[in-house]
């Protein structure tokens, strides 16, 4: 299974300000609270072990099927900049990242070294459903099957849908701010 | 404090985080944060913090854990404050 995020780095700076009181203590234990006070960049440090959690808990959700809106169950360790960890309770996500000045997006797969395809792309339409649109646009047509749609299932895992028969394909879409991206097993 | 209330006063605390204006127009007990108001998970934490701060009350991460809608944001905001 895979599970994607991305963060824009500006539409994040706007949106939150994680120095507010409290708000790291709701999402980041204190050994990650540790890496974000001693990194030279640490907004740079919150997104990126935000986008981390973001990717694992939906491979976490995909597998066992439960939501749950509670980021500090998540614990993310940093292996190199670009290659980490997530630990849920008992399972493991291997993380890989792509960091650049204007967003950050991570990939969580439970076997590290799998292979998948993936692309990120820039998306300027402000609009969340137009975003949204054009990236199940893009990531279908990449797929290039016929008669494919995407729906969400009951707890909003997005699935492939061919006719009425869901595929066994595990993928994943994120959005955010300008930029878009998917992920595919 | 009558639910509607309850509702209303979580109607105004939500809104600077929405990304769906009809399912926040179309606002009730059953509406769920991220799937139908679309408000992203980092904005979540803003939502739970104004909550903390708008009824005075602590938010504890396992039961932020299962506040993902508004009827369950509800249930504990009820909770804690019967508790005070």
């Amino acid at each position: 299974m895979i599970g994607n995020d991305i963060v824009d780095l500006k539409q994040a700076a706007k949106d939150s300000n994680w120095k507010r009181p409290r708000f790291l203590d709701k999402i980041f234990t204190p050994r990650e609270q540790q890496l974000i006070w001693s990194a030279k960049d640490q907004d740079q440090m919150v997104w990126l072990l935000w986008s981390m959690k973001e990717a694992a808990y939906k491979v976490n959700v995909q597998q066992f099927g439960t939501r749950f809106f509670n980021p500090k169950r998540l614990e993310c360790t940093l292996l190199s900049n670009l290659k980490g960890e997530v630990i849920i309770e008992d399972n493991r996500y291997f993380i890989e990242s792509i960091i650049t000045e204007d967003f950050i997006y991570s990939i969580a797969l439970i076997a590290s070294g799998k292979s998948y395809k993936s692309e990120w792309f820039l998306d300027h339409s402000q609009d969340y459903d137009a975003q949204s649109k054009c990236l199940k646009r893009s990531f279908l047509k990449t797929l290039n099957l016929d008669e494919v749609t995407i729906i969400k299932n009951n707890i909003g895992v997005p699935k492939l849908q061919h006719n009425s028969d869901l595929l066994d394909v595990s993928f994943s879409l994120t959005h955010h701010g300008a930029f878009s991206g998917y992920a595919i097993l | 404090m009558t639910k509607e209330e309850l509702i209303s006063k979580l109607k105004t605390i939500v809104q600077p985080y929405i990304q769906n204006e009809d399912a926040f127009n179309n606002l009730s007990e059953a509406t769920d944060f991220i799937n139908d108001l679309k408000i992203n998970s980092a904005n979540l934490v803003d939502v739970i913090l104004d909550v903390e701060d708008e009824f005075d009350i602590r938010i504890e991460n396992d039961d932020m854990e299962k506040m993902t809608s508004v009827k369950a944001a509800m249930d504990i905001v009820n909770e804690k404050l019967a508790a005070k």
